[in-house]
């Protein structure tokens, strides 16, 4: 059985799971809107730059639709027992893992179709001629959170403390990449000069190609570890 | 003269090599058929805990090709967990589970597509429609001319007028025919099945004990857990009661009077409640 099938079969059952259950995207845009919504309002009379606080929200509006979306990619398989199906398949755990990867990067990339614009409306911001810069750095975000989120979504099911496990693990694992992550937003959205110097947090990215660097080789590692951990996960999973 | 001097070598090459060939083209038919004459599940030994508890502890059973073994027990006495170790969702603490004369450790993967397994719940997905969820189980497990397979799946398990019915929606019956249907895509040799009759009336049950004989009929080895002894026997060979995670009783269904162990069952699974 080939490797492309598999995935295919996966991402193809999942979106249209996900597109009649109307269960997660839905909550993941209105999330997203809310939480720049409310920081709108919350700086309206602050002296903070818009485009500081549009690429912080941005971000953050990222993180939290991840955990919603991690959180339904094994729900789904655990509601009839599904996951057990999966792992009787002679597919390879590996597949599988990389079928539910691009289910959930594509719905991060569906929710910022619809929150990038609104972040940009609300705080006056934009990136320029960035848009490219703009699209990979987002891409880069979505690859990483989505590959610790699809691991630990699989590893939280049926656990008591469930999704606020997986948000408190999610979070605590991302928060290098996160680094990296924002320092490009701040650069791409014109928060910050090319370069950072001295010795705050952000200095430790340098300049735009080397926070995406950094980011392509969290992204590397995170989806390597979790590709290859994914088989034992799913295996207590089930 | 040179010509013959040198074919000399290379004929005695070329008939030690069809030699060769014909021993190993032997030793494949041998261990072919060894393998035909070997147990479709063989359990030797079995235990198994979590943590402190023990919930499997020494279990040891056969189930040939062509036969069925039906495996009764009270509530919580580890049928479940052994048809888990059977299907390889779990790993057991000790012992070993050959399928097909495969060991579960070492060879897993080729187990794979020689196991079907009806586990509790249906494990369909509820917002896809059968013909959907038969579509997608048939790319998972790999299956050839899927199309073909569907239909035939779809008249056999009388699910052809649902075919385009979400699963979501469907009646226990159905759901459980979908689930044997997803069960049987890929033509297993060994079908597991929890609690099958869990739920079903009559005449649903009557047409799963027909589906199950029908496979068996075809060379496959059922092995089934259920408290609905009655038509368990119908179709199984053998018979096996757990009790306190130990195998107490295994017996061919021809050596016993089914309706005076079917009795003896109820009374007793009514006196553990």
């Amino acid at each position: 059985m080939s490797f492309g099938n598999v995935v295919r079969a996966i991402f193809v059952k999942d979106l249209v799971t996900e597109f009649r259950a109307k269960k997660v995207l839905a909550a993941m845009i209105m999330l997203g809107v809310l939480i720049a919504w409310i920081f709108r309002i919350a700086t309206e009379a602050s002296i903070l730059d818009g485009s500081v606080t549009a690429a912080a929200v941005l971000l953050v509006g990222i993180l939290f639709s991840a955990v919603l979306a991690s959180e339904r990619g094994f729900a789904v398989e655990q509601e009839n027992d599904c996951i057990s199906a999966l792992l009787l398949g002679s597919a390879d755990a590996g597949d599988i893992y990389i079928g539910k990867l691009l289910v959930n990067i594509t719905l991060l990339c569906i929710f910022e179709i619809v929150s990038v614009p609104a972040v940009f409306v609300l705080f006056n911001a934009g990136v320029g001629r960035g848009w490219l810069q703009l699209i990979i750095v987002l891409l880069l975000i979505n690859i990483g959170v989505s590959s610790v989120g699809t691991l630990l979504g699989c590893a939280v099911q049926g656990t008591r403390a469930g999704n606020s496990l997986l948000s408190i693990l999610l979070l605590a694992i991302l928060c290098p990449m996160m680094i990296p992550a924002i320092f490009a937003l701040l650069l791409l959205f014109g928060a910050i000069g090319d370069n950072v110097l001295g010795i705050g947090v952000l200095a430790l990215a340098g300049d735009f190609n080397t926070a995406i660097g950094f980011l392509a080789a969290f992204d590397a590692i995170f989806v390597t570890v979790c590709w290859l951990l994914f088989g034992f996960v799913a295996g207590e999973a089930a | 003269m040179l010509r013959s001097e040198s074919t000399g070598p290379e004929a005695a090459a070329k008939s030690g090599k069809s030699l060769l060939r014909r021993v190993a083209k032997d030793m494949g038919e041998q261990l072919q058929e060894a393998k035909k004459q070997t147990a479709a599940i063989e359990l030797a030994g079995v235990c198994k805990s979590f943590g402190s508890r023990v919930v499997l502890e020494g279990i040891s059973l056969s189930v040939a090709r062509g036969e069925g073994l039906c495996v009764c027990g009270a509530n919580a006495a580890g049928k479940t967990t052994l048809l888990r170790i059977i299907a390889g969702l779990l790993q057991p603490g000790s012992g070993a589970v050959q399928i097909c004369g495969f060991d579960m450790r070492t060879q897993a993967r080729e187990i794979k597509p020689m196991l079907g397994a009806i586990l509790h719940k249906s494990m369909v997905y509820p917002q896809l429609t059968v013909v959907e969820n038969l579509r997608f189980f048939s790319k998972l497990y790999g299956v050839r001319d899927s199309k073909g397979r569907i239909e035939e799946l779809l008249e056999q398990a009388g699910l052809g007028a649902y075919r385009d019915d979400r699963a979501g929606v469907l009646s226990r019956g159905m759901t459980q025919r979908l689930a044997i249907a997803r069960a049987m895509e890929h033509n297993p040799s060994v079908l597991l099945a929890d609690e099958p009759f869990a739920g079903l009336d009559a005449k649903a049950s009557k047409h799963l004990v027909s589906l199950l004989r029908s496979f068996k009929d075809k060379g496959g080895a059922i092995l089934v857990t259920t408290h609905n002894v009655d038509f368990a026997l119908r179709c199984c060979e053998s018979v096996a009661v757990l009790e306190d995670h130990k195998l107490i009783f295994n017996a061919r269904v021809s050596q016993i009077d089914t309706a005076e162990f079917a009795r003896d069952y109820l009374s007793y699974a009514r006196a553990t409640v």
